[in-house]
């Protein structure tokens, strides 16, 4: 009785040691991306809401807009006196092409990136002929950094470089059509965008293949013994059941409108035909009046977090989320 | 389970040493444990090297006894900001882009009155009297209705056209000082049809559309000078309208009256530059710095628009020198009456001091040390020809200028009417690319050469006011001006 006592007590201590051994190491593993959720999210994003509330002083100090109501007008509109001042560059149309060309990265990156990549994924998946190839000059892009992925791109389309180079060589005289290239207004935009897309194509391929890697096998060999159709398997298996990344790529696909910044920066600097709003951003936020930058940083979160969590409740919708 | 122990305790003993080695990092002036005090120096890696700056520390610390640590990198204009509202390593920053009068704003910027008003070692002048013309003025900044100066004017810039000496000797072409001759001249070189030893065609000019189409702005700025003259231009770069308020102060971009002369400068580059393709190496408008500068250092072109650090960079790429005398041309004027000027390239770039330095005091020792006529004799030595922004009219440069023509005529374009176009409105320091002689740092040349008929002197003109009217009231408002 008391043996078992003991060995009872025993397993108690030990149990409630391995507990604290738990509660350690969840401790520990949760540490750093919890500082760093703090430091690099929380306090950089704090310190630009806190930024489009604030304004130059007549030192040039920037100082908490409130502070500097003149009781004239409202204290509203001294309050939110930063966005006031956005909305009054909206009407400067020298800018549209910025927002124009943000926009356009929601029909690159959803509406053309991402349904190539699902049948470049399913080509690699069922391992078609050739899906090796492919799979190295998808991946590529994926892991070199984007600075020299650019610049072998530009090069290589740049007088001197590979194209204009072979097609030298074959004879063709071609000089004068790449040097202008990446200086007309229009042609100059499509590059940047067929780049975005040829290195989009990439990351999405890698996570549609992981996706569809983790269907179970006996799903799609009892589809075969059905005698389904590769076309039908598409979209009647392989569609649904990689529903959620094909989502989670939805939506990174409509954050680019934000987030797309160093593509067209590498590719042909700051440029009114290329500019994006995370061009805009970045570039304004070299300067010294941080609060125009935060302060349409901070409008667009307030307008791209609804529209974003709409998306993805209504692509949720589509398919039932399945467990495997 | 002693195994695991162990490993337990070894993990340990690694992480403790990690983290202890991290706090050892964190402040790497102390790391000597001595307790002398040592200057730190940060300045911009750019086209003056790396020679000039610790040869001055070297021979600072020989004379005053204090140590002097110098870091020069690219990266300094991504880390100031934080680094002086933080508190960093350095005790003086030197660079260009440095906004200065925003930091003095917020009381990160040490007031340099002191240094200003000390007289000069071996000079019977003050620091403020040493300086060019121009650059006290542009140093000094208000806050809370005190005015100090917070800034040193780093270097004074010459630009234009950096032209190869021995061709132009070759070939009896004469340099031109008026635009009509330099038109003559290039079409002389472009009807010579000469080749190079590479048989590649010879042109009158390389330069690069990439990544230095803004080097077109030194000659054409220089020629909006000589035809509006520097008062008007003073009254643009106040940026108030007719009526004397911010409020209509695009009306300085108006191409008709304000911003007429600039729109024919740059009608005059239009004609020599994007209207003549024959004038420019064949893929100029797409060339990348690299590239043009081969082409100029293979004889390719006869000229290339350049600044003061041209030498440096240059010869840095070609393996130390080139096989041929080069120099900078004064900039061909717009008629032989016009009067000679040059515009200071570069003279918005900066050196301060935080003003949470412990060694503020070394740091000012430094700079008085840096307007001494043998530092500033030894700056253009060694930045192969940029000068400081001190007045070299009583420093002997015989030495350096015996046998480079480069150094002598950057030294004579200094002596003409300098100007610069530094701004004191605040858009200018607030939203930096906004307000520049190109309205949202748009530049037209690389454009223009590629489709010269759309971008006509007019057209550009029109499109510059129109940006400008265009944006006008929200800059305003968001520098607090409204």
């Amino acid at each position: 009785m008391v043996s078992a006592l003991s060995r009872h007590s025993g397993e108690r201590k030990k149990r409630k040691a391995n507990h604290w051994a738990v509660y350690l190491f969840v401790f520990l593993m949760l540490l750093y991306p919890v500082a760093h959720f703090c430091l690099m999210w929380f306090g950089v994003n704090i310190n630009s809401i806190f930024l489009a509330f604030k304004r130059p002083n007549d030192s040039g100090v920037l100082t908490w807009t409130l502070s500097l109501w003149d009781g004239k007008s409202s204290w509203l509109e001294a309050l939110f006196y930063n966005f006031k001042t956005l909305f009054m560059g909206f009407s400067d149309k020298t800018q549209y092409p910025i927002y124009v060309n943000s926009l356009m990265y929601f029909v690159i990156s959803c509406l053309i990136t991402l349904p190539i990549s699902f049948f470049f994924s399913y080509f690699v998946f069922k391992k078609v002929a050739g899906s090796a190839f492919f799979k190295v000059i998808f991946y590529l892009p994926s892991i070199l950094p984007l600075l020299i992925l650019c610049m072998a791109y530009k090069y290589s389309l740049s007088p001197g470089g590979l194209i204009p180079g072979l097609l030298t060589a074959m004879g063709i005289d071609c000089e004068a059509f790449f040097a202008d290239l990446f200086i007309a207004s229009e042609s100059k935009r499509w590059l940047v965008w067929i780049f975005c897309i040829w290195a989009g194509i990439g990351y999405d391929v890698i996570l549609l293949t992981a996706g569809m890697s983790r269907i179970p096998r006996d799903i799609l060999e009892s589809c075969k013994m059905d005698g389904v159709n590769p076309f039908r398997e598409f979209f009647k298996i392989i569609v649904p059941l990689t529903w959620p990344t094909f989502t989670t790529l939805f939506i990174f696909g409509m954050m680019s409108v934000f987030n797309v910044t160093f593509q067209p920066f590498f590719l042909t600097a700051v440029d009114t035909d290329t500019e994006t709003i995370g061009l805009y951003i970045y570039n304004a936020s070299r300067g010294t009046g941080l609060h125009e930058p935060a302060t349409l940083g901070l409008f667009c979160s307030l307008i791209g977090a609804p529209v974003i969590l709409g998306a993805r409740s209504l692509l949720n919708r589509c398919f039932k989320n399945v467990g495997f | 389970m002693r195994n695991s122990k162990k490993i337990k305790r070894v993990a340990l003993a690694l992480a403790l040493a990690t983290f202890l080695t991290a706090c050892g990092e964190d402040n790497p002036k102390g790391s000597g444990g001595s307790n002398e005090r040592e200057l730190w120096i940060c300045a911009y890696d750019g086209g003056y090297g790396k020679e000039w700056i610790n040869n001055m520390a070297e021979s600072f610390q020989k004379k005053t006894g204090i140590s002097v640590h110098v870091d020069v990198d690219t990266t300094i204009l991504d880390r100031i900001e934080t680094n002086l509202k933080n508190g960093g390593d350095y005790d003086i920053y030197m660079s260009h882009d440095i906004n200065w009068r925003n930091y003095a704003a917020q009381g990160w910027l040490a007031d340099l009155d002191d240094v200003y008003s000390a007289q000069v070692e071996g000079s019977s002048k003050t620091f403020e009297q040493k300086l060019v013309s121009g650059a006290a003025a542009n140093s000094k900044f208000e806050v809370n209705g005190e005015e100090h100066y917070y800034k040193v004017c780093y270097t004074q810039g010459a630009g234009g056209f950096v032209y190869n000496i021995d061709m132009f000797k070759e070939n009896n072409w004469k340099v031109p000082t008026t635009y009509d001759e330099l038109v003559n001249l290039c079409k002389t070189i472009v009807d010579a049809k000469l080749t190079n030893a590479a048989h590649k065609k010879v042109v009158p000019f390389a330069w690069s559309g990439s990544d230095r189409q803004y080097y077109w702005d030194y000659p054409v700025f220089e020629w909006w000078a000589q035809k509006a003259g520097l008062e008007k231009i003073s009254t643009i770069l106040e940026y108030k309208g007719p009526t004397g308020q911010y409020a209509d102060g695009y009306e300085m971009y108006n191409p008709e009256t304000y911003y007429k002369e600039f729109v024919e400068a740059y009608k005059m580059w239009w004609d020599l530059v994007a209207n003549t393709p024959e004038n420019s190496t064949s893929t100029a408008r797409s060339d990348n710095l690299g590239k043009a500068q081969m082409a100029f250092a293979n004889g390719e072109a006869a000229m290339i628009p350049y600044a003061q650090w041209a030498k440096y960079e240059l010869e840095s790429t070609n393996e130390g020198k080139l096989d041929f005398q080069f120099a900078m041309m004064k900039t061909p004027k717009v008629s032989a009456s016009s009067e000679d000027y040059n515009y200071l390239v570069g003279f918005g770039d900066s050196v301060v001091v935080p003003s949470n330095s412990p060694n503020i005091d070394l740091a000012k020792k430094f700079l008085s040390y840096m307007a001494t006529d043998q530092c500033c004799h030894d700056f253009v030595r060694d930045a192969k020809g940029a000068f400081l922004a001190f007045d070299y009219r009583d420093i002997d440069l015989s030495d350096l200028e015996q046998d480079d023509p480069y150094v002598k005529s950057i030294h004579e374009k200094l002596s003409e009417n300098n100007f610069a176009l530094v701004s004191k409105n605040p858009i200018t320091y607030l939203t930096t690319n906004k307000v520049m002689p190109w309205v949202n740092n748009d530049y037209y040349y690389a454009k223009a050469a590629s489709d010269p008929s759309s971008n006509q002197a007019s057209t550009v003109g029109s499109k510059i006011y129109e940006a400008a009217k265009s944006g006008w009231a929200s800059w305003c408002r968001s520098a607090g001006l409204a």
